[in-house]
């Protein structure tokens, strides 16, 4: 037995790594009810710790290269590539000269031009919370498409964070560790974002393909859909704000796989193979400045005075409305308002204006019992339930009746309140 | 199974180097590769880690450094990535195991050996890297043959430069 382990002592070695292995990546992946296969995510926890020590094992030097790098660059910039710095300096000399007198004339065009910026400053203000990072390494290789930065969770990044610049997104968050995090990037093949074509509003996921390039996949054949077309994300993942750029589309090509679907081959609108500073949005509520939400106070406070300003008013009309007699609603019913002309007859029906007033003027009320103070009134019968007596209703003799008693009432001038 | 046994091996001049080489080396590999794709964009192909297994595997003694270098390298390949840890970490080991093997039994001296070495083995780690990704573990992985092409190019001619600049660090006798 001895002698068996001694001989093939080589290959026992490289049986036992391969199977170790195996079933470590036996654990990290399962078995999904759709019947593919897929890696656990996130992590598990032995996982994640062998990725927590390569990323300390790995991310000082490359904070270090990079650091190396930018020194470098400013050691050559500032003190060696010096050559020609006294002619380049006699030439700049003349340039200013020239502007000088330049800038006498372009002087009222650039306050217009300021104002303007400020203008267009303001309505691209972005409102979300981000935090600005630098990109600091990569995975190393091209089946992962994914970059460290270097910020990490004391910066308060977390994972599923969106990661963006200023010309359009970059990819997600989707490992974190204490002073460095790892992003997915938008083309890698696992990556996912929801999407959206500015002009045909078609809506798709964004995922890489093997060759780094970004490709919504999934749309059925369109014929509208044209390169050049502009694509920004589409807000339903809860992960990119909606209407960020995402970029164009480059070209359309047939699903290899799926007959009548399409592949939108997209060239992003940010650099993702040259990426030195990012942001990542670390919060999606709208974020105001001290002005902006004094404004807001300030306005809704206006808002309520003003209301209850109006509230009062059409209080006070209502009263006044009710107070007011002789007015009546110039849209009332017109079956209220009979067209018979006043004849002073008795057992006709009260007389009425033979013409309707215009709209929005007041008129008078017909009185509901004659009196001798409403003109044309004196002889007329009242249309309610208590008929007046017949010999009171000549016009000649009205104004030497005598009122009874319970005709005193209806002898006055009663005010008509408004409905 | 002949070629397996120890008998079979030739004669071969055992290299030794500092164990800081042994450390900063392939350390060195693992963050340049992670840091040069940043530079180069989508052009970065080569694969150092892999490189540096092969020449370490090349000059030992027995299969069992070099499987054993192929599988640390590798894992911590994948741990960079996010993808499953293993998946590199078996291709390597294979690689390394391969390397050492071969490196026993052929001159490896000779700079067009180590080239071909180089390119083929790239090819055999692109090879077990795809198998192990798609068969083994069943995942979707899309992937073109000329980006494998162009990294054992790449790979083979690094080396071509490589080799030499370390076989300076060795331990004379």
């Amino acid at each position: 037995m001895e002698s068996f382990f001694a001989r093939y002592r080589d290959l026992i070695v490289l049986l036992a790594l391969l199977l170790a292995q195996v079933i470590g990546l036996a654990v990290q992946v399962h078995h999904t009810a759709a019947g593919t296969n897929t890696l656990d995510s996130p992590d598990g926890s032995g996982v994640r710790l062998i990725r927590l020590w390569a990323n300390a094992t790995v991310s000082p030097p490359e904070r270090l290269i990079h650091a190396v790098k930018l020194g470098a660059g400013s050691l050559w910039l500032d003190y060696l590539d010096l050559r020609h710095v006294r002619q380049r300096n006699q030439d700049l000399q003349k340039t200013i000269d020239r502007l000088r007198l330049e800038q006498a004339a372009l002087l009222e065009d650039a306050r217009q031009g300021q104002r303007l910026q400020a203008l267009v400053d303001f309505q691209q203000k972005y409102i979300y919370t981000t935090v600005a990072a630098q990109a600091i390494g990569s995975s190393g290789s091209d089946q992962s498409r994914v970059f460290y930065i270097d910020k990490g969770a004391n910066y308060k990044l977390a994972r599923d964070m969106a990661v963006i610049t200023p010309d359009g997104i970059v990819g997600k968050i989707r490992d974190v560790f204490p002073n460095s995090a790892q992003v997915l990037a938008i083309n890698d093949q696992t990556s996912g974002a929801g999407v959206i074509l500015e002009t045909t509003r078609t809506r798709g996921i964004l995922r890489g393909n093997a060759l780094g390039q970004p490709q919504i996949v999934g749309i059925l054949s369109d014929n509208r859909i044209q390169p050049g077309e502009k694509v920004l994300t589409a807000g339903g993942d809860l992960i990119f704000p909606r209407g960020l750029p995402v970029g164009v589309v480059e070209k359309v090509i047939r699903d290899p796989e799926r007959e009548n679907f399409i592949d939108v081959i997209v060239k992003p609108a940010a650099h993702l193979d040259r990426l030195d500073e990012v942001l990542v949005i670390t919060a999606t509520e709208p974020r105001f400045s001290t002005e902006q939400q004094q404004d807001l106070t300030t306005s809704q406070t206006l808002m309520g005075a003003e209301a209850a300003a109006i509230k009062e008013q059409k209080k006070a009309s209502a009263i006044m409305a009710e107070r007011l007699p002789g007015l009546t609603d110039p849209n009332a019913p017109a079956a209220t308002q009979s067209s018979t002309p006043a004849t002073g007859q008795p057992g006709q029906t009260p007389p009425t204006p033979a013409v309707i007033p215009e709209q929005g003027q007041p008129k008078l009320l017909h009185p509901q019992h004659p009196d001798r103070f409403t003109p044309n009134t004196a002889a007329e019968i009242p249309t309610d339930a208590s008929p007046a007596p017949a010999q009171d209703t000549s016009p000649d003799a009205a104004p030497n009746v005598k009122p009874k008693p319970e005709q005193a009432n209806p002898q006055r001038p009663e005010p008509r309140r408004n409905p | 199974m002949s070629v397996l046994d120890a008998n079979f091996r030739r004669e071969l001049e055992i290299r030794r180097y500092p164990m800081l080489v042994y450390a900063l080396v392939p350390l060195a590999a693992l963050v340049l590769q992670a840091w040069l794709p940043r530079v180069l964009g989508r052009y970065a192909w080569f694969d150092l880690p892999l490189v540096v297994t092969v020449y370490f595997a090349l000059g030992q003694p027995t299969p069992i450094q070099g499987t054993v270098l192929g599988a640390v390298m590798g894992i911590f390949e994948d741990a960079l990535s996010h993808h499953a840890i293993g998946i590199n970490g078996v291709a390597k080991t294979v690689v390394g195991f391969v390397a050492a093997s071969v490196g026993t039994r052929i001159d490896v001296e000779n700079h067009t050996i180590r080239l071909i070495l180089n390119f083929l083995l790239s090819l055999l780690s692109g090879a077990m890297y795809v198998f192990v990704y798609r068969i083994l573990l069943g995942l979707e992985l899309d992937w073109t043959w000329f980006t494998e092409l162009f990294k054992a190019i790449g790979n083979s001619l690094i080396a071509v430069v490589l080799f030499p600049a370390l076989d300076r660090l060795q331990i004379r006798d």
